[in-house]
């Protein structure tokens, strides 16, 4: 360890440290996005919003922050609907807050904070900037209440087949009175199903939180923090600075589930039906006019999900379709592989679900080279293949269509009894549709519908002041000790020093590199390594002191410093690393967000004191020829004599 | 440097730890009928309100406290002089009893405790409606699970913390380092107690901090104790102990003294709300180095003695 050459790696490190940490401090531009709608409005109710805006921006970001807002005190052109802010430290409490107070002018879901360039080179335009948790800067906290009569609604589509033979044999005179007996015990029990008690309605809860816990950890969020109201049957989602609101609560709503359900049997008398009166229309040469042109048009506009059910309800009613029968979009690409997943065909489906989400476990998106698509497979339940089984084999000929939310994304014919239990779903995905599909299987669907029962910004645990406060607290306490180093181990001190601040920094930059969002016990975990770095150089250095006491020449002296305090610093880092992981693996919340930076602060720590001080120490002492290394405090410290 | 006899006051030191962690939770329970209540742990009632640009935070704590009711105040924002006013649910009768107060045609009817305090808010302070920002019943953040949780951690953390420390020096350090540990979170907590210092997500954040300052710590000593100890097996573990403390003792009090100088930096700063996690913090410092010395050295020590007499 005593070449130049070796300086390289802490440089390097350092400067690809620095290049992550850049967006933090960067001066970067915010898309604030006007809402289409406001152009629509008359001048004068614009002027309002304009103004709104500006007052409160005057007051609270004018002076202090440095911001800029272009274009000032008036609305954006129609062609480039969305104000440009400029500054330093833009924060996504900040722009929440902007959004938030402007809810009537600024499209929220829109707002885009612009990459810096770095994070457009190294991360595809994602951010690299460090997040803070709810307790530093407030975050959004929502409560989705739980729907249960929508859920009912779909357990009596489960049903509904059982239900009718039940009532069937109940009625029929000629059955046997013990097969009567039965039905009579399976009707209360699928009836006492659809009666919800609040213990029931618990249960569901749960599994909604178990799959949102889920949705949350695939979105990078570090503390999010999923809770059951009990009292309201609702969930509540904190969610730390988050800036995208309205994404984040489209993927915890997210209801789509996965079903099987059988096609009308041949010949397709009322899919007929709608494809006849289809083409009649197309004939007269009044495309625009046809049901699926409508339908399109529908989903192009993004009318929502009740639009479209709406419509095609009214399908049914417009052909007559039993009530045993539903109507279906079937969805699919054009001709090439990258158009548009629209709907090009209705089908008429069984209103009885055949095979639910519940049944299928275990997916996995892959590409199939031979048709050049992406496709799903997927394991069944024990209980599902049986099921699955039964099915192909009564129903062979027949199709099958497989139900995505309130797609048909697949319609295939039954040629053969399927066992074994696993399937695979093929139809024209994307990779990212694949992998959205293999997630909802995997995870489920949320068992209920979720509505918004309300969505709030909630303030930090520490005022600002506390944190203001408590910074310049941590950072004089910072300086105290690195100054009390020098004092008290003078060159060696120094070296510490640098260490300790290339620990921070390097471990800042991981944190980042990890999507960390730090909290207040992050930062309390950041003060321990922190601490044990300080610890780690201490020892180190009472040991070589030791070693020149006992007058060994100062190269001899600091090598078996080092190599004395080794296992010392490994036993006492590896310990605290393994309390560390267990943190991690047991803990929630406010233990995690402390065990990560203390893990990654270890990792950091056992870097900088075992190879970087040493490396620095060693080079002092032979490169650079120090003879004389005094490792005693300035005034009390007795002459060291040792031997170059 | 002279050796100093560390050990001498084992039975003293032992006795006094374990005294004052059972005057400490004695006190808690008989006295206070157990921890402090706080939001975080047990919910409680919260409102963000924008007070009038001459009200400070001394005087909204200044009325909390002539009212007896116990509340933690937080500026929101300084420019609009907004604070988030945490209310325990230990303050309910306090508040029901306050509203009462308030004359007939002031106050509308409400039946749930936040309304209740809001409107008590609003008449002590004048306040319009619009200024209440928010007024939410609020439930337990980190309570219930966590103390479960806890636990498990902290029992599965010395389980393997002992292994590692078995395998890598001997049971008998391992098993006073852990039984050190222990001391420490309990002393700790009886002080919290005692003191009824109301916990809170901070709070968690300083013992965690304080069990890995306090782990690294007796590692540093029992490393060196062990590394004395090597081939000296006939030689009495105490005076070992008393040497390896010795020459562990430079570094101990400087690191004790690096890490309390930014402990203290916190509560001389005057951070209001990191008040308490700096001095749990700091009392854990002083515990922690207390216990490697004065009580994980004396229970490996007495642990070796009685294994001796056994196979005597």
């Amino acid at each position: 360890m005593q070449s130049y050459r070796l300086l390289i790696l802490p440089f390097l490190i350092l400067a690809v440290s620095f290049t992550i940490l850049y967006p933090n401090f960067a001066y970067r531009s915010l898309k604030i996005v006007v809402r289409e709608d406001v152009y629509a409005l008359p001048e004068a109710d614009q002027k309002v919003l304009v103004n709104a805006l500006f007052e409160r921006w005057a007051k609270d970001y004018g002076k202090a922050s440095g911001w800029t807002i272009e274009p000032q005190d008036t609305l954006p052109p129609k062609e480039n609907p969305f104000y440009i802010v400029k500054g330093r430290f833009i924060t996504s409490a900040k722009i929440n807050q902007i959004s938030q107070e402007n809810q009537s002018l600024v499209s929220e879901s829109k707002n885009k904070l612009e990459p810096t360039w770095i994070e457009e080179t190294i991360r595809g335009g994602k951010s690299l900037s460090i997040k803070l948790g709810l307790d530093l800067q407030g975050g959004m906290r929502v409560v989705l209440k739980g729907d249960f009569d929508d859920y009912t609604s779909k357990l009596k589509d489960l049903y509904a087949k059982e239900l009718t033979e039940l009532k069937l044999t109940l009625n029929n005179p000629a059955a046997k009175p013990e097969d009567k007996e039965k039905a009579k015990s399976r009707l209360t029990e699928i009836e006492s199903s659809f009666d919800l008690s609040p213990m029931r309605k618990i249960v569901e809860l749960e599994k909604a939180k178990m799959i949102i816990d889920n949705r949350l950890t695939t979105q990078n969020l570090t503390e999010p923090q999923v809770r059951i109201q009990k009292e309201q049957d609702a969930i509540e989602v904190s969610l730390p600075g988050v800036s995208n609101s309205a994404a984040i609560l489209e993927i915890l709503q997210n209801t789509e589930t996965v079903e099987y359900r059988l096609e009308e049997p041949t010949p397709f008398v009322y899919k007929g039906q709608i494809a006849d009166s289809e083409r009649r229309m197309m004939d007269l040469g009044k495309r625009e006019n046809t049901d699926i042109y409508l339908f399109q048009e529908l989903v192009k506009n993004k009318a929502g999900k009740k639009a479209q059910d709406a419509f095609l309800e009214g399908l049914e009613k417009k052909y007559n379709i039993p009530k045993d029968f539903k109507v279906y979009a079937m969805w699919a690409r054009g001709n090439s592989a990258k158009s548009a997943l629209l709907p090009r065909s209705f089908v008429v489906l069984e209103r009885k679900i055949a095979l639910s989400g519940n049944d299928m476990t275990n997916a996995q998106p892959s590409y199939n080279s031979n048709s050049y698509g992406w496709m799903v497979s997927f394991t069944l339940t024990p209980n599902g293949a049986e099921k699955f089984f039964d099915l192909t084999s009564q129903n062979r000929g027949r199709n099958l269509a497989i139900v995505w939310g309130d797609k048909v994304i697949s319609n295939p014919v039954i040629n053969d009894p399927i066992a074994g239990g696993r399937a695979e779903i093929s139809g024209s995905f994307s990779e990212q549709e694949a992998i959205r599909l293999a997630n909802v299987i995997s995870e489920g669907a949320l068992p209920i519908p979720l509505s918004v029962l309300e969505m709030r910004f909630i303030g930090p645990t520490l005022g600002i002041e506390s944190i203001e406060v408590g910074v310049k607290a941590v950072a004089i306490g910072f300086f105290l000790v690195m100054v009390y180093m020098i004092f008290y181990y003078r060159l060696g001190g120094f070296i510490a020093d640098l260490s300790l601040l290339v620990n921070i920094i390097i471990l800042a930059a991981l944190l980042t590199l990890m999507d960390f969002t730090l909290t207040l016990p992050g930062i309390a975990g950041i003060i321990l390594t922190a601490g044990m770095a300080v610890d780690a150089n201490v020892i180190i250095y009472e040991r070589i002191r030791e070693e020149i006491e006992e007058g060994r020449a100062l190269s001899i002296a600091v090598t078996r410093g080092f190599e004395n305090a080794f296992w010392t610093i490994m036993d006492a880092n590896v310990t605290t690393l393994i309390a560390g992981i267990l943190m991690i693996r047991l803990g929630n919340g406010p233990i995690k967000g402390f065990a990560i930076t203390l893990c990654w602060g270890i990792v950091t720590t056992l870097f900088t004191s075992l190879f970087l001080s040493r490396l620095f120490m060693e080079l002092t002492v032979n490169r650079i020829g120090i003879h004389h290394l005094n490792l005693r405090p300035f005034f009390f410290g007795k002459k060291e004599t040792t031997n170059a | 440097m002279h050796n100093i006899n560390f050990t001498k006051y084992k039975y003293f030191t032992l006795s006094f730890s374990f005294l004052a962690i059972v005057f400490g939770f004695v006190v808690t329970f008989a006295k206070y009928g157990g921890f402090a209540h706080s939001l975080d742990f047990n919910g409680g009632l919260r409102t963000v309100v924008e007070l009038p640009a001459d009200k400070t935070r001394n005087d909204l704590e200044g009325y909390f406290q002539s009212k007896k009711i116990e509340a933690v105040v937080i500026l929101l924002e300084k420019e609009k002089n907004i604070y988030q006013l945490d209310i325990g649910l230990g303050s309910l009768e306090t508040i029901e009893a306050l509203y009462k107060e308030i004359p007939e045609d002031s106050r509308e009817s409400s039946t749930s405790a936040i309304d209740r305090f809001v409107q008590l808010l609003r008449y002590e302070y004048k306040l319009p409606k619009e200024k209440v920002l928010s007024a939410d019943q609020v439930g337990a953040v980190v309570g219930g699970e966590l103390t479960e949780v806890g636990i498990t951690l902290l029992l599965t953390t010395l389980a393997i913390i002992l292994l590692y420390l078995s395998i890598r020096s001997q049971f008998k350090f391992a098993l006073a380092s852990s039984i050190a540990l222990v001391h420490d979170i309990l002393m700790t907590l009886a002080l919290i107690g005692f003191l009824q210092i109301k916990p809170s997500v901070p709070i968690i954040a300083a013992l965690l901090t304080l069990l890995g300052y306090s782990i690294n710590d007796k590692i540093v000593v029992f490393d060196r104790i062990r590394e004395n100890a090597h081939g000296k097996d006939n030689l009495a573990l105490s005076n070992i102990i008393n040497v390896s403390i010795t020459q562990t003792l430079g570094r101990t009090i400087n690191t004790s003294f690096t890490t309390m100088i930014s402990v203290v930096a916190i509560i001389v700063g005057g951070a209001v709300e990191l008040y308490d996690f700096a001095f749990v913090l700091l009392f854990g410092v002083i515990v922690g180095t207390y216990s490697s010395i004065y009580i994980a050295a004396p229970i490996s020590e007495i642990y070796d003695q009685l294994r001796k007499k056994r196979f005597a």
